[in-house]
């Protein structure tokens, strides 16, 4: 028999790498340009909808919305403040002889502040008529001290920058609740007393849906003995603030305030709100994501990259890091323009307006581009388990969508439970304020998507590598 | 000259290439029927193959061997096991039972199998959005191939002006050469084409069969599969023939051809009845094979124009009878069982 | 036409995965409907007798989760032959467009208004078993569900016809683009996201706007049967805004159908 020389392929150096993969994936992904014409047609959608819905959101009303001037939405500064300043070290005591029980939640006692400024670092020591008596410092600091009632005698000292609150029964045996530090304290701060009361906020279930009811509350509150003891000799200045002018040496004080001087859990979230819009760019790329695997099955061309590229797993891992980088990347350009061009037409309110500068602004936007990326990778996934185009995007839409849709039927508690364990929980990245209806913090809610993702994925590619295609 | 693989290696040495190609070890495969040797390395090899899908047999113990330098023709008619087959070869498919190698290896263990196997399985597969360039460049890209090879195999297949264009408007035709272009793209020792001539028009027809013909020159080994025998007329040099997932011949085409002609000879006349009588002469057999021809077997052509001028016979022409393959092929699945018989590679249908 | 429905018929029934969705769609939104009776109690309202409960529309809301696979069925009766290629054959057997187009429709809507019914019929039942364990019943003010009532009927018809005219709208949508993952995308972007975007307009007027012309919010109208007066669109009207939907996708869809090449 004739036998011939084998041939030898002149190629040199051909490489079948992970890198080669990715690179032959961006290939096909950047070369139909149906596929990059629905990117950018989520990009402009999400732009879009987010200017339209920044204008339509907002507070309405001329700015009596409720909200402190100039700070984060997240918090309220406001009461009724009796105060003067003291320089350096030095103490407050007083006894809150009476408070009036209209809120589990109302506020009498002593404040010793950085400014008057709203938002300025504070630290305060109350009696609550529900939760006994607290030493709270910049809304988000609450220690819990005895469950006394008024009357009941409270000092506050400041040493430094650090402020400790003591209780006393008898104004004889002190008990200490707590020490804070307040960052940024300067020679002279405000002391006093301050009077507030939240609006009390109920949730109440009427003609099939949940209302939120909000009733202003005032809350008042007696004080006697008051005595301010500097360190160091000093001429204090007169009282200020309150219903009336105080003389000098005044030792009691009736004072009467609404508004709160706590974290807000009411607010709108104009940041989420101007996000929102990406849910239509998410659907262009779900759409995206499934037909760039599925098409392959349908064309055949599935048998074309199996031969190129016989380990499959492989395959599909380079797929999903191509597919989420590419959804990362144009996800955060639509992320950022839609915050740039979206922002200016919320309407004004008395709280400050959301900057790129606030951590918490700037991890929506990053964040609403990995959850659109994860998104696509979760959809990528999906779609090599099932193979069908049809029912890729009714289970990946479906799981996305039905608890968004049918939390605003359902009564909050299962609304929110739906929305912490369904990769719906992803949303959660976009918000920057933490709400009543907040299902789950941010970062663990781009988890939880993050593990669905994982979890499809590693058994997509798993599974490719099991069955004959 | 008759070369062995082995002295054709030392002829041309390639010492890169050759440290990388390693023989695979026993316990990587499992129980290999043979061991690998160098000259395996461009053979396209099945020994023993099974596959089921439920409770049909689509491939029941079949073996052969396409060498380098050859067209193999891969016959049978449809639904009669080529293309899964050719699946289990390039890895697409696991076998039930026995091995399908190529160069000595199962596929799924290539590194940048594109140099090694070029395969087309089916035309179609393509998106229609992407264009013909932007096709072949992934493909490359994904066995690290220069971008340069996408535009040789354009120019060898015929498609350079074509690149640009959507693959969804080409014709039938373009497809196949899109495809082949794909096949050709890692320049492999070793190609796997499933019916390349299905919707072709004459002219690519030739086009196919020249570059078959050119490919197998090179030393590559060519599989080449088709249900229609016609179609690899001319183009093929050993055939491999199944039926129902069992191998029913595996032949060179001249041994096939002379078997199927027999030395007949065909005589045509006017006066078929003399020409008849003048020729039963002893060891000839004699038939009337039309109005104005005698088939005669058994005689060379010079005996039988001695006899027929000695007779008196006019006659207009004598020609010794050339089968086509299609006939020859027909012939060898009617006798399937004897040839089996004969070859000694028998499986009762 | 008779021939041609009868073709469209069979073409339907003899893909297994048509009969699997419309049974899914029944089954979801029964499901959907048992979870969401049994997540609402009296207990959440300030007095069991103040709550106001829609209670007939509480139990046709699983027509919400039932409607996205009427969404795959419809768009997939088309879009299917374009993907299989299978269109070529249908045009070469029912030579007529608006023949095919129209037999399709018919043929669809038949099998939704089945399913549809089941769907509805069963979500019903359910409710009229649950409600009254969360306290939904007699005693505060909330006759058990009966179709013999006239609002109640109407709302459970017209949730029929409501999943008849989505597969309308998806069927014009999926013919119109053509593409399954397009097609479907499409039409449950319109009928989920608008809503739930929409959610974040707090603007009552344009919220209102919203309710009124998103096909979703103004359809379901219709499964209202009381406190009509704080709905953004009666229930009728509402139905009509999504017919007009179903209407222009049919119309888009087929014109495109008409002049554009197989």
């Amino acid at each position: 028999m004739v036998t011939t020389t084998p041939y030898r392929s002149s190629v040199r150096d051909p490489r079948d790498g992970f890198a080669q993969l990715m690179l032959s994936e961006w290939t096909k992904l950047r070369s139909v340009p149906r596929w990059g014409l629905t990117m950018l047609a989520g990009v402009a959608v999400t732009i879009l909808s987010g200017m339209l819905v920044a204008g339509g959101a907002g507070s309405s009303g001329s700015g009596s919305d409720g909200s402190t001037k100039g700070i984060s939405p997240q918090y309220r500064d406001a009461g009724d403040y009796v105060h003067r300043v003291l320089l350096g070290d030095g103490s407050i005591t007083v006894r809150v002889a009476s408070q009036k029980n209209n809120d589990p939640w109302a506020k009498g006692g002593l404040m010793l502040r950085a400014s008057t400024e709203p938002g300025s670092p504070y630290a305060a020591l109350m009696i609550t008529p529900g939760n006994g008596v607290r030493l709270q410092a910049n809304f988000t600091t609450d220690i819990p001290g005895s469950s006394g009632r008024a009357p009941r005698w409270l000092k506050l000292t400041r040493q430094g920058t650090s402020v400790t609150g003591s209780e006393s029964a008898d104004g004889v045996t002190w008990n200490k609740v707590g020490t804070v530090e307040l960052e940024g304290l300067r020679q002279g701060a405000e002391i006093g007393m301050f009077v507030a009361s939240p609006d009390a906020l109920n949730l109440r279930r009427q003609f099939g849906g949940e209302d939120l009811v909000e009733t202003s509350n005032l809350g008042e509150a007696t004080f006697d003995n008051v005595k301010v003891e500097p360190a160091r000799p000093q001429q204090l200045p007169p009282w200020r603030g309150g219903g009336e002018r105080a003389a000098p040496d005044a030792t009691s004080f009736s004072l009467a305030g609404a508004g709160d001087i706590a974290m807000y859990h009411y607010a709108t979230d104009a940041t989420e709100t101007m996000l929102t819009g990406a849910m239509f760019g998410m659907m262009a790329i779900v759409a995206l994501a499934v037909l760039y695997l599925t098409s392959e099955y349908q064309h055949g061309l599935i048998w074309t990259t199996f031969t190129a590229s016989p380990r499959r797993g492989r395959v599909l891992a380079a797929r999903a890091v191509v597919l989420g980088g590419v959804t990362f990347v144009v996800g955060l350009v639509a992320a950022f323009a839609t915050f740039l061009l979206a922002s200016p037409m919320v309407r004004k309110g008395n709280a400050a307006p959301p900057a790129l500068s606030d951590p918490q602004v700037l991890r929506a936007i990053v964040g609403t581009a990995a959850l659109l990326a994860l998104v696509a990778v979760f959809s990528l996934a999906v779609a090599s388990i099932l193979r069908r185009g049809a029912a890729a995007i009714a289970v990946v839409l479906l799981l996305l969508l039905a608890p968004l849709v049918a939390g605003s039927a359902l009564p909050l508690a299962a609304a929110k439970w739906l929305e912490r364990v369904t990769p719906a929980a992803g949303f959660a990245v976009q918000q920057t304020l933490e709400r009543y209806d907040t299902a789950i913090a941010p970062l663990p809610g781009l988890a939880v998507l993050g593990v669905y993702t994982a979890l499809a994925l590693g058994y997509a590619i798993w599974r490719s590598g099991r069955r004959h295609a | 000259m008759i070369r062995t693989p082995l002295e054709g290696h030392a002829a041309r040495p390639s010492p890169g290439a050759g440290a990388r190609k390693t023989v695979p070890r026993r316990d990587d495969l499992g129980p290999l029927p043979f061991v690998a040797s160098r000259g395996m390395e461009a053979t396209i090899e099945v020994r023993e193959l099974r596959k089921s899908y439920g409770s049909t047999v689509a491939i029941d113990g079949l073996s052969f061997t396409v060498r380098p330098g050859q067209v193999t023709g891969f016959v049978g008619p449809n639904g009669a096991g080529k293309s899964t087959t050719m699946r289990m070869l390039l890895g697409l498919d696991t076998p039930d039972g026995g091995v399908a190698l190529v160069g000595g290896r199962r596929y799924r263990e290539l590194r940048a199998p594109l140099c090694q196997v070029g395969a087309l399985l089916d035309a179609g597969a393509f998106h229609p959005g992407r264009r013909a360039r932007d096709h072949l460049l992934w493909i490359a890209r994904s066995n690290g191939l220069p971008a340069k090879r996408v535009d040789e195999v354009l120019e060898l297949v015929g498609l350079t002006t074509a690149a640009g264009r959507r693959a969804g408007a080409f014709s039938l035709g373009m497809h196949q050469r899109l495809g082949i272009a794909g096949a050709l793209l890692g320049d492999p020792p070793m190609l796997i084409f499933d019916e390349p001539v299905n919707g072709l028009d004459p002219e690519g027809i030739v086009w196919i069969r020249d570059l078959l013909r050119r490919l197998a020159g090179e030393g590559r080994a060519v599989l080449v599969s088709s249900h229609l025998m016609s179609e690899l007329e001319g183009s093929a040099d050993h055939l491999v023939v199944i039926g129902r997932g069992r191998l029913i011949a595996d032949t060179s085409v001249r041994e096939l051809l002379d078997r199927a002609s027999d030395g007949r000879v065909a005589v045509r006349t006017a006066q078929c009845l003399e020409a008849l009588t003048v020729l039963a002469v002893d060891g000839a057999t004699v038939a009337a094979g039309g109005p104005d021809s005698v088939t005669v077997a058994g005689l060379p052509v010079e005996r039988i124009v001695t006899l027929l001028s000695d007779g008196g016979v006019s006659f207009s022409g004598v020609s010794e009878h050339r089968p086509s393959l299609e006939e020859a092929y027909m012939e060898l699945t009617r006798n399937a069982v004897e040839f089996h018989a004969t070859a000694g590679q028998v499986r009762a249908w | 036409m008779r021939h041609a429905l009868r073709a469209e018929w069979t073409k339907l029934r003899t893909l297994r995965g048509n009969l699997w969705l419309a049974l899914a769609a029944a089954g979801l939104t029964v499901a959907a409907t048992a979870a969401a009776t049994a997540a609402v109690g009296t207990a959440q309202c300030p007095t069991p007798t103040t709550c106001f409960e829609d209670t007939a529309r509480l139990s046709l809301k699983g027509v919400w989760l039932g409607q996205a696979l009427v969404v795959v069925l419809a768009v997939l009766a088309m879009s299917d032959e374009y993907g299989t290629g299978m269109i070529r054959t249908t045009l070469a057997a029912v030579p007529r467009r608006h023949t095919v187009l129209l037999t399709k429709a018919a043929v669809v809507v038949a099998a939704v208004l089945t399913a549809g019914t089941v769907g509805v019929l069963g979500s019903l039942a359910v409710g009229r078993v649950v409600l009254p364990i969360n306290g939904f019943g007699q005693a505060n003010g909330y006759p058990p569900l009966s179709l013999a009532d006239g609002p109640t009927l109407r709302a459970a018809a017209g949730s029929v016809l409501y999943l008849a005219l989505i597969a309308l709208l998806a069927l014009g949508v999926g013919t119109a683009v053509r593409d399954t993952a397009s097609g479907i995308t499409a039409v449950l972007t319109l009928l989920y996201v608008v809503p739930v975007v929409g959610a974040f307009v707090k603007d009552p007027e344009w919220l209102d706007r919203l309710r009124r012309f998103s096909p979703m919010t103004a359809g379901l109208a219709i499964q209202a049967t009381r406190n009509l007066e704080r709905l953004p669109i009666a229930p009728w009207p509402g139905l009509g805004v999504l017919a007009g939907y179903a209407a222009g996708a049919m119309l888009l869809g087929g014109v495109l159908f008409m002049v554009r090449r197989a």
